[in-house]
């Protein structure tokens, strides 16, 4: 465990057991602490990475291995945008207000459990936790659609636990102990690698499993599209990138994909991305409904970082942990995006909207920005990451990859155009008649995400500069 | 062959009785007994793997933190039976494809 960052597990975890008993009277005060808490433990990580002297140095102070740190900012980004979101969403009646940001919370405090912890059955630990508070989340409005989201998360990545318990078992038998750094060592040695990577391959497994990769991704669009509208921006904005995802890309430092010890596991990986950008991308092509549409794409996109995370080379690496933050920064603007829709139409079926862009400015401009930062359009960040991708793919010889990944990306941009032309544009519907705009701190969270998403493109240098740290700390 | 091969014949034949289950069942209630038995499969690894590497102390810990954290999933699990039939008055799996496309 990174000790240096257990406040911020531990903070969000208090409140949570605070926010019941203070919110029994007066439900306003479980949005108030809730927001608070994220807001605060923020601003502290902020001046943790962004104070001048630390820019001025090329961040060569961070603490840790600096992939941590930014991973816990993000997960509070998100879940402060989240968390500020549905304080304006809930409606008044909810019963179970209090409940709801409670598992926030504890889903924020489970998160950094995950990225903080240093050794594999800590991350089981926390997975579980994170995987309980989601399946509690998805059904906060006891509708239908959330009940059967929720029952399908639950049977079909419950295996997944099962099959990193058994990952677990054989590398304690194999490599004696648990912890990151033996795993490290052990790669960096010698000795046959056989069993250790044959575990460290049933790990792995439970991980594709929970981030949702294309032959076991069939959980992903019903959970995004039955949850309660902020959590779906929750699940697909960070739950599974956290839960999933960030494992892969830890095991690939871990397993030194780079120096081919494990050349068949790296292969697999990179052809299942390979797949799931393929699949994610033809499928996301043919929806109907707004927030199944972007569950396909949320597949795609998690199909770069696994291909990236399979190359395992430095700059993929690099790529992989830059496209896991625009990722966040993107997917939450536009499920909340979707959430802003449902909450001033009704619906979330694209072919009954139409014409909303002069009703919903705001609301049609952000998602313009995060979707051409989706598809990778010059100056935002999403261009970056992709870029660091297909560059480490043709570097290491892999044209193949990198020219689909290219033609792919090419297909985002189509179907998210289809998208904004079918919502945004174009005559408006009689669903879309007498609409307004959502109020402005429905907008607010979605307007910051975007200035990110165009901070970071623009600013890219000094994000290059902290990324090329993160890197250099989890390879070497 | 010696006790701990043994032991992993057994997990096989109990992983397989829990997939069996799944498979075979269209009860949601049935599913998740089966779940259950696959997942108590796995943790006779994590015993059996302490046990082979003189090492039973410490997989007894994880094992123990284990249970518990197995027995939080599956009470959600349960929960969210009880939600789905008390809203559909049924607990067939094949009734859950209101979501597709």
């Amino acid at each position: 465990m990174d000790k240096g960052l257990l406040a911020y597990l531990l903070i969000p975890l208090l409140s949570a057991v605070i926010i019941p008993f203070a919110a029994r009277t007066r439900p306003k005060m479980a949005d108030i602490l809730a927001n608070v808490t994220l807001l605060a433990g923020l601003a502290n990580l902020l001046w943790l990475a962004l104070r001048p002297s630390m820019i001025a140095g090329g961040f060569a102070d961070i603490p840790g291995d600096g992939l941590s740190l930014l991973l816990v900012a993000a997960v509070y980004l998100v879940g402060l945008c989240v968390t500020f979101f549905s304080a304006y969403f809930i409606e008044e009646g909810l019963p179970n207000r209090p409940a709801y940001y409670s598992l926030l919370l504890v889903s924020v405090a489970a998160m950094t459990g995950v990225v903080t912890t240093t050794d594999f059955f800590t991350l089981y630990v926390f997975i579980e936790v994170l995987a309980v508070t989601s399946f509690a989340l998805i059904t906060t409005d006891d509708s239908s659609a959330g009940i059967e989201g929720a029952l399908k998360y639950f049977f079909l990545t419950f295996p997944a636990s099962v099959l990193i318990i058994v990952g677990i078992a054989i590398l304690m038998m194999t490599l004696g102990s648990l912890s990151y750094e033996n795993l490290r060592l052990f790669m960096a040695s010698d000795a046959p690698a056989g069993p250790v990577t044959f575990a460290s391959a049933l790990i792995m497994l439970g991980f594709i499993v929970k981030s949702g990769v294309v032959p076991f991704h069939t959980w992903t669009p019903d959970a995004y599209q039955g949850a309660y509208a902020p959590v779906s921006a929750h699940l697909a904005g960070i739950v599974t990138k956290i839960s999933g995802v960030y494992a892969i890309i830890k095991l690939a430092t871990l397993l030194r994909f780079f120096d081919g010890r494990a050349q068949a596991l790296s292969e697999m990986l990179m052809f299942l991305g390979m797949l799931s950008i393929a699949v994610g991308a033809l499928a996301a092509l043919k929806q109907t409904n707004f927030k199944r549409m972007l569950a396909f794409s949320s597949i795609s996109q998690i199909g770069y970082i696994v291909l990236a995370a399979g190359l395992g080379t430095p700059l993929a690496i690099m790529g992989a942990v830059f496209h896991l933050i625009n990722h966040a920064t993107f997917k939450t603007v536009l499920f909340l995006n979707s959430a802003s829709l449902e909450k001033s139409t009704g619906t979330t079926d694209m072919d009954k909207l139409g014409g909303m862009e002069h009703s919903m400015p705001w609301t049609s401009w952000t998602s313009i920005v995060a979707l051409l930062s989706t598809a990778g359009v010059p100056p935002l960040s999403g261009f970056w990451s992709k870029l660091l991708i297909i560059l480490a793919l043709w570097e290491s010889g892999l044209r193949v990859y990198a020219v689909l990944a290219l033609l792919f990306s090419i297909v985002t941009l189509a179907y998210f155009m289809m998208m904004q032309k079918k919502v945004f544009f174009g005559k408006k519907t009689p669903a879309s008649e007498r609409v307004q705009e959502v109020s402005a701190p429905l907008l607010a969270p979605v307007v910051l995400m975007s200035a990110i998403i165009v901070a970071l493109g623009l600013l890219f240098p000094y994000f290059y500069a902290y990324v090329k740290v993160v890197a250099e700390r989890i390879i070497l | 062959m010696n006790i701990f091969s043994l032991d992993w014949y057994l997990i096989a034949i109990i992983m397989f009785v829990g997939f069996y289950c799944m498979l075979a069942s269209r009860s949601i209630v049935r599913q998740l007994i089966g779940l259950e038995i696959i997942s108590k499969a796995a943790m006779l690894t994590v015993i059996s793997a302490g046990a082979l590497s003189n090492n039973l102390i410490y997989a007894q810990a994880l094992l123990i933190t284990m249970i518990v954290i197995e027995v939080v999933v599956v009470a959600t699990g349960l929960a969210l039976l009880v939600k789905n039939f008390r809203l559909h008055g049924s607990a067939d799996i094949w009734t859950l494809s209101s979501l597709k496309g």
